[in-house]
């Protein structure tokens, strides 16, 4: 035997054994003895500890659950912003003697304009700002009028905020999904403006949805009564009729409204509707208009608590708020006693309760809409859920959705494995015909590579998709490959009169540069493959990498400890 | 079995006919593509893909009948898979983010039609046209790094006149599996964007075993002319590429006829990768590679005029 064959040989019997033992609790299906266990109260079967806790860690695609890739809308992250300063401004600058009259966002940008009382407070009123906020605003000094200032924040500020807001948001979306409980959730950025979110196992997508996207806003507005309710009906159905608006209560539609009746209604006051559903097809009926102040008396930010109460078999979520919320809730009521105080949650109407009397101790209910019991109370947990991790920095829209039913995906399961194995008996038969007894080595090694790329996937939790199954079909094809190089080669030494002992050698070195070199592409190819894909498709660059990896093992070091062995050990002439 | 001891064949001598045929080849799926277009599907279109499976025998027509007071816009209804597992694929072109209830509405609609025990919801896919659209830009891009980086690779480990054919070879290849699809008007999806890049990485691998010979055979038999020794090279090789090839072709083969949806389309791509894969060495690497090399001095001289 050549020198080192044994220690090489028991490197690669404990390789084979180790894997054996990683994958385990995938061929065991250990997971369904422990859900098993848990589901019966009893203890874990004593060898469940002795192995790993992991199987092999099933895509989407496979397992069945949700994919959802998210956009957040960087710019609604910038108007939020320029909403906060606009406020901020207004209220430290109360008691200066430059104290503007107003300070509001522009229209749609996120530019911020400050209305004088008197254009000698200029100067004083710029210095004040350059003290606050500098780095943060910035004068736009075309759009300077009579008693007009526009700043608009610089663009350090700005793209720090963008930054900001979808590192936010994804922590946010994380929290809120950690806190309903999926198990092994996966929650990344991809790019600069985006999220993909991926719930394995949960089937309930516009539950899903709404616990992701739900903007979780909550604002308290007092209704402005400088007009009727009729005569809101009325200005909203006639601008509905002039404008052959849609009958939705899309931001986008209320926007156009408000901005049509300006001149009707109140400069501070804008129109928002409690939208009503249907219980079951859950799509809106229709909405009732109400005009309201557009300054927030009371925000989500100031809540201290929000939880799920029963009253007369009626779900709802009650808030507390902490001390400044307490307070400014308190004064609020006070002061208006007999006027309604509307709860606004992401631009939509909730509710809209006249204020009976002062409300000192901070509290507030949120009643849900409709539905049976069941489906409300799910409605005010998820709410709780959300008010409780925090409003989203931005808004945030649905790029692309995959649902996957859970019979789904086992079925593809059952199918990859029929092909894998239907692929895999006639690679075997073919390389026995061809090459003998050095096809039966070749195949012996294309057992130990598939059964060294499933360890791998359970060790290292990589993600076994459908397109990854495909993957492992593949690299079963083109293992071999790497032995035919050796074999050919191997022949063509014997033919130019090399021994059978001289001919191994030289086969394995020659034949070595080729293998490497042509797998380095391959690989490569599968690393651009893993950068460009997201969920399925990495599972099949992931497959196909790993696959090289234990391929370039299998074919060059296995299949030639088995060689010699046959050569050296049986003392064999011809080995194919 | 039969072994190929003593095959000759004089590739070197009949290349312009493997030429003109690769030329011939390209030129018509380019026409084919661009005549007949590229069939893409959901993942770089947009729209939304619904699957169903039902309990009894239920024909596309039933569902399509179904499905046409609801005014979904554009959509088609497709089987997929074996007749007895009941499997229909509905197609919309509208994505849900327009229309927010559009799964609940078609799953409704047809259990309302069907009974709502024999219809099941199994996947439901939405993909914005935003989305779409800058997917099918990534994959461009994937393809062309791929390239780019095999070429870097290539110029690095072997002698720069081998990459140009080799890249040629790789481009070769792409065409022919995106002609094959615009042929058949089989759907472009992110599946078959990873079996591209798979036959990229497979095609190379042909063409750099086919090289390794060559540069190693350069160094060794001085006697023979260099047209020769790509000759030899070729012929010495010849055993490895044709098992290869078919242990490959088997599998994906399988792929195509037992599997269905995406792994199928994944095997017929591969098909026609393992074919143009092989034959595109023989095709426009090595010719390309032997034409630089005759000209190399003209290529020198060029390139000494230019820096002179």
């Amino acid at each position: 035997m050549p020198r080192n064959w044994s220690s090489k040989a028991l490197l690669s019997l404990s390789l084979v054994l180790l894997s054996v033992y990683c994958l385990t609790p995938t061929i065991g299906h250990f997971d369904r003895l422990r859900a098993a266990s848990e589901k019966n109260q009893k203890p874990l079967p004593f060898y469940l500890k002795l192995f790993p806790d992991q199987a092999i860690r099933l895509g989407l695609d496979l397992q069945g659950g949700i994919y959802v890739e998210m956009e957040v809308e960087l710019d609604d992250a910038l108007r939020n912003r320029s909403d906060l300063f606009s406020t901020e401004i207004e209220r430290l600058t109360q008691k200066e003697t430059f104290s503007p009259e107003k300070s509001e966002r522009v229209g749609d940008s996120s530019d911020i304009k400050i209305l004088l009382k008197k254009e000698g407070d200029r100067e004083a009123f710029n210095r004040w700002i350059h003290d606050h906020y500098d780095n943060v605003l910035i004068e736009k000094r075309e759009s300077r009028a009579d008693k007009i200032i526009v700043f608009r924040l610089t663009d350090v500020f700005a793209s720090k905020t963008k930054d900001q807001a979808v590192k936010q948001a994804l922590e946010t979306v994380r929290n809120r999904i950690d806190r309903y409980g999926v198990s092994e959730p996966t929650i990344v950025r991809l790019g600069s403006n985006r999220l993909s979110i991926e719930l394995p196992g949960m089937t309930d997508p516009d539950r899903a949805l709404n616990l992701i996207k739900k903007g979780g806003r909550l604002e308290f507005r007092l209704v402005d009564d400088k007009l009727h309710d009729e005569e809101i009906r009325k200005l909203v159905i006639e601008t509905r009729t002039t404008l052959q608006l849609p009958e939705t209560y899309t931001e986008e539609t209320i926007n156009k409204l408000n901005e049509y009746l300006k001149d009707k209604i109140p400069e501070d006051s804008e129109i928002l509707f409690e939208v009503q559903y249907d219980p079951i097809t859950k799509k809106s009926v229709g909405g009732i208009p109400y005009l309201l102040k557009k300054k927030a008396e009371v925000t989500g930010d100031m809540l201290k608590n929000a939880q799920v109460n029963v009253h007369d078999n009626e779900p709802y979520v009650s808030l507390s708020f902490n001390p400044l919320g307490t307070r400014l809730f308190g004064e609020l009521t006070k002061a208006n006693i007999g006027k309604r105080l509307a709860i606004i949650l992401d631009g939509n109407v909730t509710k809209a309760p006249v204020i009976k009397s002062e409300i000192p101790s901070g509290e507030a209910q949120i009643t849900l809409g409709f539905g049976d019991y069941q489906s409300v109370l799910k409605e005010a947990e998820d709410l709780t859920l959300i008010l409780h991790e925090g409003a989203l920095p931005a808004r945030m829209k649905e790029l692309t959705k995959t649902v996957v039913g859970p019979s789904l995906g086992r079925d593809s399961i059952d199918k990859g494995f029929h092909i894998s194995i239907l692929a895999a008996i006639l690679v075997v038969i073919f390389m026995i015909l061809y090459y003998r007894l050095s096809g039966l080595l070749a195949d012996i090694a294309l057992f130990l590579n598939i059964l060294f790329m499933m360890a791998i996937l359970a060790v290292f939790q990589a993600t076994l998709t459908l397109p990854g199954i495909a993957g492992i079909v593949l690299t079963i094809g083109m293992a071999v490959d790497a032995n035919v190089l050796i074999f050919e080669r191997m022949r063509e030494e014997t033919r130019a009169g090399k021994s059978i002992r001289s001919a191994l050698e030289a086969g394995y070195v020659n034949a070595s540069r080729a293998i490497i070199d042509s797998n380095t592409t391959a690989f490569l190819s599968g690393i651009v493959l893993y950068q460009f894909g997201t969920g399925p498709i990495r599972g099949f660059a992931v497959t196909l990498m790993i696959g090289i990896a234990t391929t370039l093992f299998t074919a060059i070091f296995v299949t030639r400890l088995l060689q010699e062995w046959v050569i050296y050990g049986l003392k064999r002439e011809r080995t194919s | 079995m039969f072994q190929f001891k003593g095959f000759h064949f004089n590739y070197v001598g009949r290349r312009g006919w493997f030429v003109a045929f690769s030329a011939l080849t390209v030129l018509a799926s380019l026409i084919i593509i661009t005549t007949k277009g590229l069939n893409f599907g959901t993942d770089f279109k947009g729209g939304t893909n619904l699957q169903f499976r039902f309990s009894q025998t239920v024909s596309e027509s039933t569902v399509r009948k179904t499905l046409d007071p609801l005014n979904l816009g554009g959509f088609s209804v497709q089987k997929i898979g074996k007749s007895e597992e009941n499997r229909l694929i509905v197609k919309m072109e509208k994505h849900q983010e327009e229309s927010r209830n559009l799964s609940t509405q078609v799953t409704e609609a047809l259990k309302k039609n069907l009974g709502a025990d024999t219809v099941t919801l199994e996947q439901d896919e939405t993909v914005g046209p935003k989305a779409g659209a800058d997917l099918r830009k990534k994959a461009e891009l994937a393809i062309i790094v791929s390239w780019v980086l095999i070429l870097i690779y290539i110029g690095f480990r072997f002698d720069f006149a081998f990459a140009p054919g080799a890249i040629v070879a790789l481009i070769h290849d792409v065409i022919l599996a995106l002609g094959g699809f615009a042929l058949t008007g089989r759907e472009i999806s992110l599946t078959v964007v990873a079996a591209i890049l798979t036959i990229i990485g497979y095609s190379i691998n042909d063409t750099i075993i086919i090289y390794d010979r060559i540069r190693e055979n350069l160094q060794k038999e001085i006697k023979l002319s260099f047209k020769d020794i790509v000759n030899v090279s070729i012929n010495e090789m010849f055993p490895r590429t044709i098992i290869t090839s078919f242990t490959v072709f088997l599998v994906v083969a399988l792929m195509y006829f037992f599997g269905e949806g995406e792994f199928q389309n994944f095997g017929f791509a591969m098909i026609i990768g393992v074919i143009t894969g092989v034959y595109s060495t023989l095709s426009v690497a090595c010719p390309l590679y032997i034409w630089i090399k005759e000209n190399e001095s003209l290529f020198q001289k060029l390139s000494t005029q230019k820096s002179s």
